[in-house]
């Protein structure tokens, strides 16, 4: 695979939600929620404002910092678990919201929170069969709105946040405010034998003669649900051997992995998986503290901040991990670029 | 039977939780000897002591939420029933 990350965008929601607002909702303490996420604050979307919406603006942001402009987009890939609508996917309404982009194809990809892993393999590929030299790739959710504010499902709804972020996806490595990040490998797997452990299952064909009625709407089919247990224990395992697995097929350690840029599920997951790792705090990326857990827009959120706070060395490696459900999962393997005039 | 290194995990987990060890039939999970997180370290350390690897299929909560299940597992992973 011979293609770069070469600019990074984002979008947040303007509206903080502390642990103290949603601690009412949820029936249990700020410091509760704190101490069994790590979360202090999160963004919600406003009622008007969509999936798309956060989605567009965040595209809007990398292609300024490519130097781009829309119209020069080949290929648009939307990651989301909250879309705007059932039908169309997210993709073409981001395409609609950016001035002067082309008719060029735009499609959804849902991998959950480890779709931005899916959507560099489907993009480096796309590149290497020829098909496309600027792809845009996004991540964006708006999943407040689909949320069970009540104390039953605290332990899932104190965890999200809405936000986006894109990256662009090029041939040829071009310098944004960050240094461009060759792709060297990413390694994506899935085991459906999971699939129910994370869900939210309206609505959805598998749930009776209807997608969706009043007896799945009394049983809360269409907020998320999740065996808690279970997920946490297949993702720290599973980051874990990815991430040893992608490094060890290139033939580099995780000593030399500067940066570890991981999906923002939850600190205490991130604290386990660096454990595991034997990788201290300051060389893995976390943003959860700030944003909650962003679903399909959080490994991109991470890596612009990563490229924001100019924590990417030249020449070194970066790793970006992410778990979701499905179980899906994977590790991209990155080399971070030169300067202008020294690459 | 378990070795020491693991009971004697599970009775430092308890007195973490500022609980009992409960019985070998009662929950793990919800006496709050084992959180989410302990039990990633848990099995981590039933694949090191124990001589087993739990494979991803077997890798359920419910296989762990009692001393007697935990048990019942080693000896499957072993093959000695």
């Amino acid at each position: 695979m011979s293609c770069y990350i070469t600019a990074c965008g984002a979008a947040l929601p303007d509206r903080v939600v502390t642990n103290a607002e949603l601690a009412r909702w949820l029936e249990v303490t700020p410091e509760w929620i704190e101490a069994n996420s790590g979360i202090r604050e999160r963004r919600w979307a406003g009622a008007e404002q969509s999936t798309s919406d956060l989605a567009a603006a965040a595209v809007s942001d990398a292609l300024n910092d490519a130097g781009m402009s829309a119209g020069q987009i080949d290929y648009l890939i939307g990651c989301t678990l909250s879309p705007d609508y059932q039908v169309p996917g997210i993709a073409p309404l981001v395409q609609r919201k950016l001035a002067g982009c082309r008719q060029v194809p735009a499609v959804d990809l849902r991998a959950g929170c480890a779709a931005m892993l899916y959507s560099l393999q489907l993009a480096g590929g796309l590149i290497a069969a020829g098909a496309a030299n600027d792809i845009v790739c996004f991540g964006a959710e708006a999943q407040s709105k689909g949320l069970d504010l009540a104390r039953r499902s605290a332990e899932l709804s104190m965890l999200f946040g809405d936000g986006a972020g894109a990256v662009v996806v090029s041939r040829e490595p071009r310098h944004g405010r960050g240094l461009p990040l060759e792709i060297k490998d990413v390694l994506i797997a899935a085991d459906g034998n999971f699939a129910e452990d994370l869900t939210v299952r309206a609505p959805g064909t598998a749930n009776g003669p209807r997608w969706f009625d009043a007896e799945q709407r009394a049983e809360r089919l269409h907020h998320p649900a999740m065996n808690g247990r279970s997920v946490i224990l297949h993702a720290v395992r599973k980051l874990a051997d990815a991430a040893i697995e992608v490094t060890t097929r290139n033939g580099v350690s995780l000593d030399q992995i500067d940066l570890i840029i991981p999906h923002q599920a939850n600190a205490n997951l991130l604290r386990s998986l660096g454990n595991r790792l034997k990788v201290s705090e300051e060389r893995i990326v976390v943003n959860v503290d700030r944003y909650g857990n962003t679903s399909g827009a959080s490994a991109f959120l991470a890596l612009w901040q990563a490229q924001r706070e100019r924590r990417l060395r030249p020449g070194s490696h970066a790793l970006i991990l992410a778990f979701a459900a499905g179980f899906t999962w994977g590790a991209a393997l990155c080399r971070v670029g030169q300067p202008p005039g020294q690459g | 039977m378990l070795p020491e290194v693991v009971l004697s995990y599970l009775t430092q987990a308890a007195e973490e939780a500022r609980t009992e060890l409960p019985d070998r039939n009662s929950s793990l999970f919800l006496s709050g000897v084992l959180d989410s997180f302990a039990l990633v370290d848990f099995v981590a350390l039933l694949e090191s002591k124990c001589g087993v690897r739990v494979d991803d299929a077997e890798l359920r909560p419910e296989n762990f939420d009692t001393i007697a299940k935990v048990e019942a597992f080693v000896q499957r992973a072993r093959g000695e029933v």
